[in-house]
């Protein structure tokens, strides 16, 4: 199997957080063979490539990260330039996000399906992951932690052609997270989170507190 | 203050949008984009950690987000592409991050990122062209989530009117 493998993250390759998620998902898809060729959305270079091999390739996946509860602007401007292929081509998805419950990514995962359709496409499946924010901010086996999962889902895929597996079903992990996590994670975000964000943004050279009102 | 932003560039519907609200007393404003320079947003996500509540992207979107902080609705007039909104639409919900901030709280059961501002806006859509309907009228239902909001609702171009009975604010 051959699959041409799109990143559709509007944020360059070396900070986007679908790139390295798509490292480790490569690195089990390729196990048995599996071939692929990636092209990147954030460059506006690469768009020419990108369509002449939406046109020559019957097997795609589009990784991307949740934008607004749906695909991001810049992805739609570039899938807004395809022709509907019509042709059996499969079409899957990797959809992750920031926050963490599978409820967060369902909408989002509701238009990939209307998304392959309309590019006359046969749908094979989103995996869905949230919970993907700071692979940015980590290095090393922190990033791992987060990322190394994807490996078994790269099986998976390479494995059945599709995401519709038990095993990338449950790879979204809970739809909500039960009331006493709620609690916790709800006092960690009051207290420690506010540190971590605080730090990461004196990192990054912030004079301002996290919740300045610029505008007003 | 009811914010229309027009990413098409037929301007007829915002000219009849303005006579159907002239008989009544609804205070809006029109910002027309097809002249302004509006980006996509990047992901850099300054605007949370770097330059709380600033946009990095130094283009017309800011006069939009200087508005939608005052704006108790804001409707977003799209064209539509592959069922949805065409990237111009999106575009001006995708740059909205800056009215959030990093901080994040539980609401209800989901988490959701604390607002920057007090101003809460509802949403609505009128779209032109085809559109999986359904779809969108529940991906601005989520859409308006980020705004710690409801949604308006959906309409079609032809279906200004009713879209218009939906800006009597209360």
């Amino acid at each position: 199997m051959h699959v041409l493998i799109i990143n559709g993250s509007p944020r360059i390759k070396e900070y986007s957080n679908t790139d390295k998620i798509l490292e480790k998902f490569i690195k089990g898809m390729c196990e048995n063979g599996t071939t692929y060729e990636q092209f990147e959305v954030s460059d506006l270079k690469q768009w020419d490539k990108i369509r002449e091999a939406y046109y020559n390739n019957s097997k795609i996946l589009i990784a991307l990260p949740l934008y607004v509860e749906c695909i991001p602007g810049l992805l739609l401007e570039f899938l807004e330039t395809l022709k509907p292929k019509n042709d059996g081509t499969g079409m899957a998805f990797i959809l992750q996000s920031g926050f963490a419950e599978g409820i967060q990514l369902r909408c989002g995962e509701a238009y990939l399906k209307i998304l392959a359709q309309k590019l006359g496409c046969e749908y094979l499946g989103t995996l869905v992951k949230g919970d993907n924010f700071s692979i940015r901010f980590f290095e090393g086996e922190q990033r791992d932690k987060v990322t190394d999962p994807y490996t078994e889902m790269g099986r998976e895929y390479s494995i059945n052609g599709d995401f519709s597996s038990e095993a990338c079903r449950r790879f979204t992990g809970p739809e909500v997270l039960p009331a006493h996590i709620r609690f916790i994670v709800g006092l960690l975000q009051k207290t420690l989170a506010k540190k971590m964000f605080k730090k990461i943004a004196e990192d990054w050279g912030c004079t301002k507190e996290i919740d300045y009102r610029p505008y007003q | 203050m009811i914010l229309i932003v027009n990413t098409t560039s037929d301007t007829a519907i915002t000219e009849e949008l303005k006579r159907c609200i002239e008989d009544k007393t609804i205070e809006a404003q029109i910002i027309e984009t097809a002249q302004l320079k509006i980006s996509h947003c990047i992901g850099c996500n300054y605007c949370w950690l770097k330059t709380p509540g600033e946009c990095s992207i130094k283009d017309d979107y800011e006069i939009i987000l200087k508005k939608i902080i005052h704006a108790d609705q804001l409707w977003v007039i799209s064209d539509t592409a592959l069922g949805f909104l065409d990237h111009k639409g999106k575009n001006i919900f995708d740059r909205i991050l800056p009215i959030a901030t990093m901080y994040l709280k539980f609401v209800k059961d989901q988490m959701r990122h604390v607002p920057r501002y007090d101003q809460r806006t509802d949403i609505g859509i009128i779209y032109s062209g085809d559109v999986e309907k359904e779809y969108l009228k529940r991906w601005t239902q989520r859409a308006a989530l980020n705004f710690e909001s409801s949604s308006l609702g959906v309409f079609s171009k032809d279906e200004v009117k009713e879209a218009v009975s939906c800006m009597c604010l209360s």
